[in-house]
C-alpha cells in the first residue's frame, strides 16, 4: 500500500483521524457543494473485507445504485428515492475493501456538460469557483479535485467522466464497453454509457478499475476483460486542426506532444476525418434510447408523484412536467422524434451507420498505432450560466470523447498542464481491452507532470 | 356475396418457472405484489437477463410450427405507455423473431385446411389493474411473465374456423408443455383481425377485436364482426380500420379506440440484451422436447389402432389420455376396448371423484389387467364395473380387489345349473310359456338367473346351461 493509501485507508479506522477529515470535507464542500448525500459515519467500525482497497473511502455519482443510499440522479424526480440494491461495480469495490462515503452531484440523469443541469444542488469547480466542475459526473470530479476522496466513480455516455477529469485536473478513465457491469448505473443512454473511475493518480485509477470489472450475470451485456499485454511503442497523434481548440487547450496538447517525444515514443499524425460526423450521430442514438430508458418516471411505483391526478395519463404527464429539467425534457422529445414510424431511416438508422463508419475510421489506425491521442474538450472550464458556452456549443464540443462512446472503446482523460490557473487534460484511446496501455501512457506522463492540486487542497489534514 | 378473412394473434403464457428477465417467480393466483424485484418493477439502473429456458420453449413451438427457426433472434423495445408496465416499454421481438413463416394443418369438420403462421416472437407481459370504486390498485406479479406471441396469416374465413384453430393450437402447446391453454385465467389470451371484401378483391380494411377469453368467444365475435361489416356493405357505409372490444354481456362488439389515435410504438433495438444466437446444444434440446403433435396423434390412432376418428379425436384430445390409451394397447388390451372404458366409466368416476387421468389411481397397466380379466372370463363387465369402482376407492390392482372381495366369476356349468334349478322353479309359469314358444321371455331368465348369483355368473355360460334345461 502506498503512503497515499495508507493516508486513506486511516480516514475511517482511526477516530481522530475522521474528525480532522470531516472537518475538512465539511469546509471545501460549502464552496464547491460536490455532494448530494455525505455520510462518512455509515460504515464506520465495519468488518472490512482483506482486498487492495481496504479502508479506502470512495464517492459514487448520484445515478449508480448504492444500497439505503438514495439514487437521484440529480432529478427532482427522484429526490426522494432511497436505493433498494447496489450496483455491482460498487460491489466488486467493497469486495475489495473500499467504502462508499457518499454520492455525488451530477447534471441530471447524466445530461449536461458542466452539472448546471443538477436540480439538486450546484457544484463549482475547486480550482476557481465561477467555474463549473465539467458534468456530468461534476460531483465526483470536484470531489477528488478537492481531495475529499481519493477515488470516485463516474459514468461516461459521451465524455462524462473525462471531461469534468480535464476541467479538475485529475485522472479520469471510461473503460471499454461492458467491461465494468452497467448493472446499477440508470441508464441514459444503454449502449454507450459505461461505469468508470474519477482519481488523483494512475496507480489508483488502475486499481479501482481491475477491481471493478468484470463479466456480471447481471449483465447480459457485460463482458470478460481479455487483454492482449502489449506495450505502447507508437502513438497516433490526432492533427490539431479539428473543431476550434481553445489557445490554452492548443498549449497544453502541444506540451504533451513534446513530453511523449522526450519519453521516447514514436508518434504518428493522424487524421479522423468522421469526427464531423460524432456529434450528430451522438445525439441521435443518445436521445432515442433515453426517451425510452426514462419512460419507466411515470409517477407510479417510485419517485415523484403529483398530488392529483384524474387518470394514468394525467399522473404521468403531471409526473414528467414536474420532475424533469429543461434539457431532460428535451432530449426525450429529441429521441422520441427521430424514433417515430416513418422517420427512422432518416434518422436513428442513419445514426447507427454513422457508428460503424466511425469505428471503422479508428480502428484503421491500430495496426500502425497502439495507442490514439486527441483532445478532451475544445477548452478549459467554462464559467456558470452561458456566458462562455451556450449549450448548444457545449453539445457540439463533444465531438472528441464521443468518439469513444460511439466505438465502445476505452479512453483516458490524463491531467496535461495548467493554464491561467485552470488544468487541461488530454485524451488516449485504445484498442477493446486494452486499458494498461492508456495506463502505461499515463503513468509516464505522470512522472513528468504530476496532477495538480486545487488551492487550498490538504494533503494532510490531521 | 363477400369474402372475409381472419388472422389471429395469439398469446401464450409460457410454463418456465421464472419471469421473462428475471428471477422473480412466474406463478398464478399468488398475493398481489410478491412475486416483484426491482427488475422487474423497472427501477432505474437494472438490466434485463434472459430466461434461456423460455427461449427454448418458444423455439420448440416455432418448430412444432414448423416455422424457420431464426440463427440469431433479437429482441427489441415497444414503447407505449400503460400504467401496469413498468418500464413504459415492453421489451418485444421485431425485425428477427424467434420463427417466421410457418404453418399448421388444423382439422374443421371433415376437412384439413392449413394455416399460415406469419411469425412466432418473444415478450413480456404487463402487470394487472384492479379498479376497485374510485381507486385503480396496480398488481405486478404477472409484469414480466414469459410471452409467447403467435400471428397468423388472415387464413380463416368464418367463426369457426378461428374456433377449431383455437383448439388445435391449444392441444399442441398442451402437448408441448409450454402452456396450460387456460384461457379463462388469461395463460392464453386472443385477439383477431377480420376484413371482408367482395370476392377477388384482396383485404379489406382490417378490423381488430379484443378481449376474446374463450374459443366459444372467438366464434360468436366474429361472426358478429363479418355480419355488422357485410351490413355495412351492403349499404355502402365505410368500414374504418378501428378496435373493437367483444362485449360478452351483450353478445356484441363495441369500438375501443380508432387506429390513427393508437400509438406509435418507436420499434429500436434493445440495447440491454444482446442477440441470442442458439447453439447447436440448444437445438438439439430443443429437438429432444419435441414430441409426435395432436394431429399426426390422431391419423396414428385411426390407422395404427383402428380407431374411428370420434374415437381417435376423444382419445388425441390430451397427450396423457393418448398416452395412457397406447400404453394399454401396449400391455395388450383391446384398442377399442380401451376407448369404451375411458370414453365412460373411467371418464364418469373422474367427474365424480373430480380427480384427473394423471392423478387418479387407475394406471395404464391397471386398466388392461381389468380388461383382461374380462377378456379371459374372470369377471364379467358388469363386475368390472365394480372393480373399477374399488381401484379408486382402494387404490388397488384389479386381480387383488378381486381376490379379496371374491369377485370371481362362475363358469362352472354344474354351479350354475344349481342356480338355474332355483330360478326355475320359482319362475315356473315363464318357464312353461317359453316351451310354448314364448322366446323373449328368455332374457327374463337370464336377468333372474344373474341376479342370484350376485352378478358373478357367467352369461355366457347362463345362456347356454339356460337354453339346455328350458328347451332340452
Ligand atoms: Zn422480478
Amino acid at each position: 500500500m502506498s503512503d497515499f493509501e495508507k493516508k486513506w485507508s486511516a480516514v475511517l479506522s482511526q477516530a481522530p483521524v475522521l474528525k480532522a477529515y470531516k472537518n475538512y470535507v465539511g469546509t471545501w464542500e460549502k464552496k464547491i457543494g460536490s455532494f448530494l448525500e455525505f455520510d462518512p459515519n455509515r460504515n464506520v467500525g465495519k468488518e472490512l473485507p482483506e482486498g487492495p482497497l481496504k479502508g479506502i473511502p470512495f464517492a459514487v455519482k448520484d445515478n449508480i445504485a448504492v444500497k439505503n443510499f438514495k439514487l437521484t440522479c440529480g432529478s427532482k424526480m427522484l429526490e426522494q428515492l432511497v436505493s433498494p440494491y447496489t450496483a455491482t461495480a460498487v460491489e466488486n469495490l467493497q469486495k475489495a475493501g473500499a467504502v462508499v462515503v457518499g454520492k455525488t452531484n451530477l447534471d441530471e440523469f447524466g445530461m449536461g456538460s458542466s452539472t448546471d443541469n443538477s436540480a439538486l444542488g450546484k457544484t463549482n469547480n475547486p480550482w476557481d469557483l465561477e467555474r463549473v466542475a465539467g458534468g456530468s459526473s461534476g460531483g465526483s470530479a470536484a470531489a477528488v479535485a478537492a481531495g475529499l476522496v481519493p477515488f470516485a466513480l463516474g459514468s461516461d455516455t459521451g465524455g462524462s467522466i473525462r471531461q469534468p477529469a480535464s476541467f479538475c485536473g485529475v485522472y479520469g478513465l471510461k473503460p471499454t464497453y461492458g467491461v465494468v457491469s452497467r448493472y446499477g448505473l440508470t441508464a441514459y443512454a444503454s449502449s454507450l454509457e459505461v461505469i468508470g473511475v474519477l482519481a488523483r493518480n494512475t496507480e489508483i485509477t488502475k486499481k479501482v478499475f481491475e477491481s471493478m470489472k468484470g463479466q456480471d450475470p447481471m449483465d447480459h451485456t457485460s463482458l470478460d476483460h481479455n487483454p492482449s499485454g502489449k506495450s505502447v511503442k507508437t502513438i497516433g497523434v490526432l492533427k490539431n486542426t479539428h473543431g476550434a481548440l481553445s489557445p490554452e487547450v492548443s498549449a497544453s496538447y502541444e506540451a504533451t506532444i513534446k513530453r511523449l517525444e522526450k519519453a521516447g515514443y514514436k508518434l504518428l499524425e493522424i487524421d479522423l476525418p468522421t469526427l464531423d460526423y460524432v456529434v450528430p450521430a451522438y445525439y441521435t442514438i443518445a436521445t432515442a434510447e433515453a426517451s425510452a430508458n426514462l419512460a419507466r418516471y411515470n409517477g407510479i411505483r417510485y419517485g415523484h408523484a403529483p398530488l392529483f391526478a384524474e387518470n394514468p395519463t394525467e399522473l404521468m404527464k403531471k409526473s414528467r412536467h414536474e420532475g424533469f429539467g429543461d434539457e431532460v425534457k428535451l432530449r426525450i422529445l429529441l429521441g422520441t422524434y427521430v424514433l417515430r414510424s416513418g422517420f427512422q431511416d432518416q434518422y436513428y438508422v442513419r445514426a447507427q451507420k454513422i457508428r460503424t463508419a466511425i469505428r471503422q475510421d479508428v480502428e484503421r489506425w491500430y495496426s500502425k498505432a497502439d495507442v490514439l491521442m486527441m483532445p478532451v474538450f475544445p477548452t478549459p472550464a467554462f464559467r456558470h450560466g452561458s456566458t462562455d458556452m451556450d449549450p448548444f456549443q457545449q453539445k457540439q464540443a463533444d465531438l472528441y470523447t464521443c468518439t469513444a462512446n460511439l466505438v465502445g472503446h476505452p479512453a483516458l482523460s490524463v491531467p496535461s498542464t495548467l493554464e491561467n490557473g485552470l488544468p487541461v487534460g488530454v485524451q488516449f484511446m485504445a484498442p477493446p481491452f486494452e486499458e494498461d496501455r492508456l495506463f502505461q501512457v499515463s503513468a509516464l506522463l505522470e512522472k513528468e507532470f504530476q496532477a495538480p492540486e486545487a488551492p487550498g487542497y490538504l494533503t494532510d489534514w490531521s | 356475396m363477400y369474402q372475409s378473412f381472419i388472422g389471429l394473434e395469439i398469446h401464450i403464457h409460457l410454463t418456465a418457472e421464472t419471469k421473462a428477465f428475471c428471477g422473480c417467480n412466474a406463478r398464478y393466483g399468488d398475493e398481489e405484489n410478491t412475486n416483484i424485484c426491482p427488475v422487474c418493477m423497472g427501477f432505474p439502473g437494472v438490466l434485463p437477463t434472459l430466461n434461456e429456458k423460455a427461449i427454448q420453449m418458444s423455439y420448440l413451438v416455432a418448430k412444432a410450427l414448423n416455422c424457420k427457426l431464426s440463427p440469431k433472434t433479437r429482441f427489441e423495445r415497444k414503447n407505449y405507455f400503460y400504467p401496469d408496465m413498468p418500464k413504459n416499454y415492453q421489451i418485444s421481438q421485431f425485425t428477427d423473431p424467434v420463427g417466421r413463416d410457418g404453418h399448421i394443418d388444423i382439422e374443421i369438420g371433415d376437412t384439413i385446411k392449413r394455416v399460415r403462421i406469419h411469425d412466432v416472437h418473444f415478450e413480456e407481459d404487463a402487470g394487472k389493474m384492479i379498479h376497485a370504486g374510485d381507486m385503480s390498485l396496480l398488481d405486478y406479479n404477472r409484469a414480466g411473465y414469459p410471452l409467447l406471441e403467435v400471428v397468423t396469416e388472415p387464413d380463416l374465413v368464418v367463426g369457426e374456423d378461428a374456433e377449431a384453430f383455437l383448439k388445435s393450437f391449444r392441444r399442441m402447446v398442451r402437448y408441448l408443455g409450454v402452456c396450460d391453454g387456460n384461457m379463462e385465467e388469461g395463460s392464453m389470451r386472443c385477439d383477431a383481425n377480420v376484413s371482408i371484401n367482395l370476392q377477388g378483391a384482396g383485404l379489406g380494411e382490417k378490423v381488430e377485436i379484443k378481449n376474446l377469453n374463450s374459443s366459444r368467444f372467438v366464434r360468436k365475435a366474429l361472426n358478429y364482426e363479418i355480419g355488422r361489416q357485410s351490413e355495412m356493405m351492403d349499404a355502402h357505409k365505410v368500414i374504418i380500420q378501428e378496435t373493437r372490444l367483444w362485449n360478452e354481456n351483450r353478445d356484441q362488439s363495441e369500438p375501443m379506440r380508432r387506429k390513427e389515435a393508437a400509438n406509435d410504438y418507436r420499434y429500436f433495438p434493445e440495447p440491454d440484451l444482446p442477440p441470442f444466437m442458439p447453439s447447436a446444444e440448444f437445438l438439439k434440446e430443443v429437438d429432444d422436447s419435441m414430441c409426435e403433435l395432436p394431429f399426426a396423434r390422431k391419423q396414428r390412432l385411426m390407422s395404427g389402432h383402428g380407431l374411428s376418428s370420434d374415437q381417435a379425436e376423444y382419445i388425441h384430445d390430451e397427450k396423457y389420455r393418448a398416452d395412457f390409451f397406447e400404453h394399454c394397447v401396449f400391455a395388450g388390451a383391446d384398442a377399442v376396448q380401451v376407448y369404451s372404458w375411458l370414453s365412460s366409466d373411467v371418464k364418469k368416476l373422474l367427474n365424480r371423484t373430480g380427480l384427473t387421468l394423471e392423478k387418479c389411481p387407475l394406471t395404464a397397466e391397471r386398466l388392461a389387467k381389468l380388461i383382461a380379466l374380462i377378456e379371459e372370463g374372470q369377471i364379467s363387465g358388469k363386475i368390472a364395473k365394480t372393480v373399477l369402482d374399488y381401484i379408486f376407492e382402494e387404490d388397488k390392482d384389479p386381480d387383488k380387489i378381486c381376490d379379496e372381495k371374491g369377485l370371481v366369476q362362475i363358469s362352472d356349468p354344474g354351479a350354475i345349473g344349481k342356480i338355474i334349478d332355483e330360478v326355475m322353479l320359482k319362475n315356473g309359469d315363464v318357464v312353461q310359456a317359453i316351451k310354448d314358444g314364448d322366446l323373449r321371455q328368455m332374457g327374463f331368465l337370464v336377468g333372474q338367473v344373474m341376479q342370484a348369483s350376485g352378478g358373478k355368473a357367467a352369461p355366457q355360460v347362463v345362456q347356454s346351461v339356460l337354453k339346455e334345461k328350458v328347451l332340452g
